[in-house]
């Protein structure tokens, strides 16, 4: 475990994200609505490059929605560019399948510097 | 991975630009293609993450399928792939136009594309004769034209279609494919456009994810009917190749097509053996997309029940967002297996010679060679 300074929190706007490296090893780091998330820019399936994806939600359409199609996690998702595989930012779970968890790094804010724990 | 293995890439999407279709289409189809009427397009499922992949562009932004150094520099080089064979983007749905004369023309213009702009750039392209099958003596005369450069290595045509392909309406094709020592290949994804039947024997399903996985039924229906109607009786040396179609369903639908033969054997006298037999000797599958069972023991285990070492073949797709990596792939293989389906049989079939500038065993097994950082 150690700790990396990766920049000023100006940096890193809210509701972007991008790929930084510490060392040999390539980081996502994003900022959902204020907090700070990172992962690993590896995707479980075969291995794209799975932080260079999109950011956005997910559809929810259940009885609770009335059988309706609704928008929701506007945000909070992070879809792979090569296979379409979506991950829950906070948690690292994949959407599809609920035993794939890819790991999360803690990430901190200190002195106006975002640091990502490995 | 311990023993070197070259890659022969079945299966590549390369694009091309309107308007330099412009430059090979006479009138009066070259008006009628600027004014924006390109075919009859598709029917409209939506794949939120696109069809094509998000990160296939190069650091300059541009895409990497829409230019032979790109895709060359950018894929070929990354996999270290030995020959990729080209099937163009948007390129078989205009065979199934209802306008048989501007789907000839529209085919004919892609195919001197790849001619002028794509074959004489790396010596790794290959490439399909693009054909439009709902006219079968224009389609032969495009297989006539074609044939004499060497870098087209077979016919393609789409399987979204009016009939089965077995049907002898389809002979002109195969006679010349035969004629030309070229197989005869199809690829998806056309199920259900211009004058195509539905897309599913249960007509027009909904959505994407449900027309995309039942693409396969008609791949099911062309094998079936090449078998039945004697199309490999009248043309002995015609070859198949189902492109894009996996592989996991062939042992159960070879074992129900025996079954029924021994009983309904005298309605199809010309078959004198199993119609599984047949298929082994002239039909061939590509991998992609290789299904994924979560224990992946079940799709070695189905691996062995047809003859994998001479029927199936490597193909990424690239850049869809379906497609397979080549070290995907062969890690889904029996070791045992693994040379002739990333390479070898595609080799003898496409006739490739080793290239001598090609160093065997780049395949790349690591995630960073996916990647051009």
């Amino acid at each position: 475990m150690a700790s990396h300074v990766i920049g000023p929190v100006e940096e890193f706007s809210e509701d972007t994200h991008r790929v930084v490296k510490i060392r040999n090893i390539e980081i996502g780091v994003f900022n959902i609505h204020g907090t700070f998330y990172a992962l690993p820019n590896v995707c479980p399936h075969q291995f794209g490059p799975l932080c260079e994806g999109r950011v956005n939600g997910t559809m929810a359409c259940d009885a609770g929605t009335g059988w309706n199609y609704v928008w929701v996690r506007d945000g909070e998702i992070l879809t792979c560019p090569w296979h379409g595989w979506e991950f829950d930012i906070p948690t690292g779970r994949a959407l599809a399948r609920s035993k794939v968890r890819i790991r999360t790094y803690p990430v901190a804010i200190e002195n106006g510097q975002v640091i990502v724990t490995l | 991975m311990a023993t070197p293995l070259s890659v022969i890439d079945t299966d590549i999407h390369s694009s091309y630009d309107r308007r330099r279709m412009l430059d090979f289409l006479p009138e009066p189809w070259r008006t009628r293609y600027a004014s924006g009427n390109d075919g009859p397009g598709h029917l409209g499922y939506w794949n939120p993450n696109g069809v094509m992949r998000a990160d296939a562009v190069t650091p300059d932004g541009e895409r990497i399928e829409g230019n032979p150094r790109h895709l060359a520099r950018y894929f070929l080089d990354e996999y270290g792939i030995e020959y990729g064979v080209l099937n163009p983007e948007r390129s078989v749905h205009a065979g199934l136009s209802p306008d048989p004369d501007y789907a000839a023309a529209i085919v004919s213009a892609i195919n001197d594309i790849l001619a002028a702009d794509w074959l004489p750039v790396d010596p790794r392209y290959r490439a399909s004769i693009i054909v439009a099958p709902n006219d079968p003596d224009l389609a032969a005369q495009e297989i006539h034209r074609m044939a004499a450069n060497p870098g087209f290595v077979q016919v393609l045509m789409p399987s979204g279609a009016r009939m089965p392909y077995g049907q002898r309406y389809f002979n002109p094709i195969y006679a010349a494919a035969v004629e030309n020592d070229l197989p005869v290949a199809l690829h998806p994804g056309s199920e259900g456009v211009g004058i195509s039947g539905a897309p599913t024997a249960a007509g027009y399903p909904t959505n994407y994810l449900e027309w995309h996985t039942d693409l396969v039924t008609s791949y099911m229906a062309h094998m079936v009917s090449l078998v039945t109607e004697g199309a490999f009786i009248k043309f002995p040396t015609l070859k198949f190749v189902l492109i894009e179609g996996g592989a996991a369903w062939l042992p159960p639908l070879l074992w129900r097509f025996d079954k029924n033969w021994k009983a309904l054997r005298q309605t199809t006298p010309w078959l004198e053996r199993p119609p599984s037999e047949y298929i082994a000797e002239h039909i061939l599958l590509t991998t992609q997309p290789i299904e994924e069972p979560d224990r992946p023991e079940h799709l070695r285990a189905i691996l062995e029940m047809f003859p994998v070492e001479r029927m199936l073949m490597f193909s990424s797709d690239y850049p869809h967002w379906d497609g397979d990596t080549p070290d995907f792939a062969a890690r889904a293989l029996p070791a045992s297996v693994r040379s002739r389906v990333l390479s070898e049989t595609a080799r003898e079939l496409y006739r490739l010679p080793a290239r001598a500038d090609h160093a065997a065993g780049a395949l790349a097994t690591t995630a960073a060679a996916a990647r051009h950082d």
